[in-house]
């Protein structure tokens, strides 16, 4: 009798990497159906739990969803003050459950632009939103990601026309303004062919949330033939209690271009699933991400570089750092599809531990179905090292100050990318300010090794 | 009273073996010091432990700074005190560019910050006197930077932050030679104008064709053996490191 073939080695894990990809998306149905199918699944379904390798896991087993709620707000013409003093193309604001606030530069708005909550978009751009909405998001993989789906409000829309070119960015927020605020936030964004705009998204607590939050995020954007964007996202949730489940899904279609920048920058339990997709021809996409874990936070990142076609290129670049008794895991995967053919793409992640009760994982994967591909990772594991410490002494900065600019110096390559200066010195900010709050951490830890 | 640097019968270690075993030695603002040594006699200890590095532990006598006693202050306090170091091997800063770490640094020592515009002409002036480009400042800290760029980086913020007393451990060492005559020069000239007091530790006389010290030491074994003046230069040249060695045990 024939020996049964063995199974081919990573076949179960790349079975479960696929499974989790969103690929062509539940879209294409009337909205009303997808609400429902999405609910029936978020009946069906218990509280997700992502487990790797036995030596990790993500639990979100432990949220009460019962003591959380959708929380309604009247319009504010007050803009939060993450964007006092900037300039924009538009800007959306979601509270909670309820869109709040939007503006949008008039000049824009007459040449087709279109920012708008995703409630209204469904009513008035019917068209635009059926061929688009959940194009590339699946609505089933997790109770969360189905909660999202079947019970979002408000939303946010925005579509810029073919080969308009805008310089100032477009601004979403997401807000959560309390204890017990459930928010399904969903981004749907498109920029037409040719078209070049700037997009940021802050999803932030307003104040200290003390006690259980959940935000529940999808966000798509499609980038059709030729378009160019840069986007970034800024995730703070503060030290309070708020849970984060996302899930973003950016599609680059020919000759398409995008530079995306997720920064993590708090949240006491936050699973984001960010993918890529170059789905055109010649479709060319720069993917960094940073984070920054402190405290007992939890963090858990997928970031997914997808190519469908080529040629096309890639360039994946994530940095995180850990302090305090956090736990942070980035799991970077690299697909190139059959057909794909002279893809080329890079996969890095650094990591800086500063703290020895923190936990910081990076597991690359990459899985090439076509055969004229390069395709490759790397990465490096560093903490804080005494020599350029006190190299900095020397200077006469003290111990915080040089570690500051050792982990600023660590992210700056990243953010120095984002070629917007407000935003760049946002996310200097909010890291310095941490690793104030971490000061006694590092500290200790430095003398303990 | 001019700032000054003495050194009381140091003893030194490390986790492994006892380095120092009694150095004295003094270095007033304005003069310019040539401390010389064969390798593993000690020099780069001394420079080391001077500025308070963690790693050497002083297990007798003491360092002073002004009358005052540093020995267990920590590094960035003795900068403030007007101590500086330039490294033998200075470390790479990735992210952070000689301009900026430059503004961090004089404003890690003043209460108000530096204004832009005394920052930019002391920087200009700077940059001349290293004879560096302009674009050099904008480079991350000796991030790739060659061996005589790093060491021109080192001297460029002895010029910035404009210390009392200044330790030059091994400046000299993988330096061509027009490195390491704008380095020197620069030294010198730090020494002339700002009557900067000079402690420069080398093993070769290479670097004392450009400057002039009025002191010179010699070190052997974790001691000094011999002070004098740059005719310990010419004879060092002359007879090498094992003559005095020679002459120093037979002293004994």
């Amino acid at each position: 009798m024939p020996e049964a073939a063995a199974p081919k080695p990573g076949a179960a894990r790349e079975a479960t990497l696929n499974a989790t990809l969103g690929g062509r998306g539940a879209g294409g149905a009337p909205l009303g159906v997808l609400r429902e199918r999405a609910r029936i699944a978020y009946d069906a379904q218990e509280l997700p739990r992502w487990r790797r390798s036995g030596f990790w896991q993500t639990s979100f087993e432990d949220l009460d969803l019962d003591s959380l709620e959708p929380r309604s707000h009247a319009p504010d013409p007050t803009l939060p003050a993450i964007l006092t003093g900037q300039r924009s193309a538009g800007v959306l604001v979601q509270r909670d459950a309820s869109v709040v606030h939007v503006e949008l530069d008039p000049e824009l708005a007459a040449r087709g632009v279109i920012l708008c909550s995703l409630e209204a978009a469904a009513n008035e751009h019917g068209e635009l939103f059926e061929r688009y909405y959940m194009r590339r998001l699946l609505l089933d993989r997790h109770k969360l990601e189905a909660a999202s789906a079947a019970f979002w409000s408000g939303g946010a829309f925005l579509y810029v026309p073919p080969g308009l070119q805008i310089a100032e960015p477009f601004q979403i927020v997401y807000e959560i303004s309390a204890a017990g605020s459930a928010q399904y936030a969903h981004t749907l964004a498109i920029g037409d062919r040719g078209c070049e705009l700037r997009l940021r998204e802050y999803d932030l607590a307003s104040g200290e949330i003390a006690g259980d939050a959940l935000h529940a995020g999808q966000f798509e954007l499609y980038l059709e033939d030729g378009a160019r964007c840069r986007l970034a996202q800024l995730t703070d949730w503060g030290e309070g209690a708020v849970s984060d489940a996302s899930t973003a899904v950016v599609e680059v279609g020919r000759d398409a271009y995008c530079h995306w920048l997720p920064a993590l920058l708090g949240g006491r339990l936050i699973r984001h699933h960010d993918e890529l997709v170059v789905a055109g021809q010649g479709g060319d996409m720069a993917f960094r991400g940073l984070f920054f874990s402190q405290g007992q936070e939890h963090l858990d990142v997928f970031a997914v570089d997808l190519h469908e076609t080529g040629p096309s290129g890639g360039d994946v670049h994530w940095r995180g750092a850990a302090t305090g008794s956090s736990q942070a895991s980035f799991e970077g995967l690299i697909q190139i599809n059959p057909g794909a053919q002279q893809t080329h793409t890079y996969l890095q992640f650094h990591s800086m531990m500063l703290s020895d009760t923190a936990k910081l994982d990076a597991i690359p994967s990459v899985l090439v179905s076509a055969d004229d591909v390069s395709a490759s990772h790397g990465g490096t594991v560093g903490a804080l090292d005494e020599s350029l410490i006190f190299y900095m002494q020397t200077r006469g900065l003290t111990r915080p100050q040089a570690v500051r600019v050792i982990v600023d110096g660590f992210f700056e390559p990243l953010i120095i990318q984002l070629d917007d200066p407000p935003l760049e010195q946002q996310i200097r900010e909010r890291i310095g300010a941490k690793l104030t709050a971490a000061a006694e951490d590092i500290e200790r830890y430095a003398l303990a090794r | 009273m001019p700032s000054q640097l003495e050194i009381r019968n140091l003893h030194v270690r490390t986790e492994e073996r006892e380095i120092l075993r009694g150095v004295d030695l003094v270095v007033r603002h304005g003069e310019l010091h040539a401390l010389m040594g064969p390798n593993g006699s000690g020099k780069s200890t001394l420079a080391n432990t001077v500025m308070g590095h963690p790693d050497y532990e002083v297990t007798d006598g003491e360092i002073l700074f002004d009358g005052e006693n540093i020995t267990e202050l920590a590094a960035h306090e003795r900068a403030k005190l007007g101590l500086f170091l330039a490294f033998q091997y200075p470390v790479a800063i990735p992210g952070v560019s000689v301009a900026n770490f430059l503004r961090l640094a004089i404003n890690a020592q003043r209460e108000e910050p530096i204004k832009v515009k005394e920052f930019g002409a002391q920087l200009r002036h700077a940059v001349e006197l290293l004879d560096v480009e302009d674009a050099f400042t904008s480079r991350h800290l000796n991030d790739g930077f060659s061996g005589g760029e790093k060491k021109r980086a080192e001297v460029l913020q002895m010029a910035m932050l404009r210390p009392q007393i200044a330790v030059l451990d091994e400046t000299d060492s993988g330096l061509d030679i027009d490195a390491l005559r704008t380095v020197a020069e620069g030294v010198q000239k730090l020494h002339d104008d700002q009557h900067l007091g000079v402690l420069i530790i080398t093993h070769y006389q290479r670097i004392l064709d450009y400057v002039r010290p009025e002191f010179v030491h010699i070190m052997l074994d974790g001691r000094i053996v011999m002070n004098g003046g740059n005719e310990l230069v010419e004879r060092l040249e002359k007879e090498g490191y094992d003559r005095i060695r020679e002459e120093v045990a037979a002293r004994a």
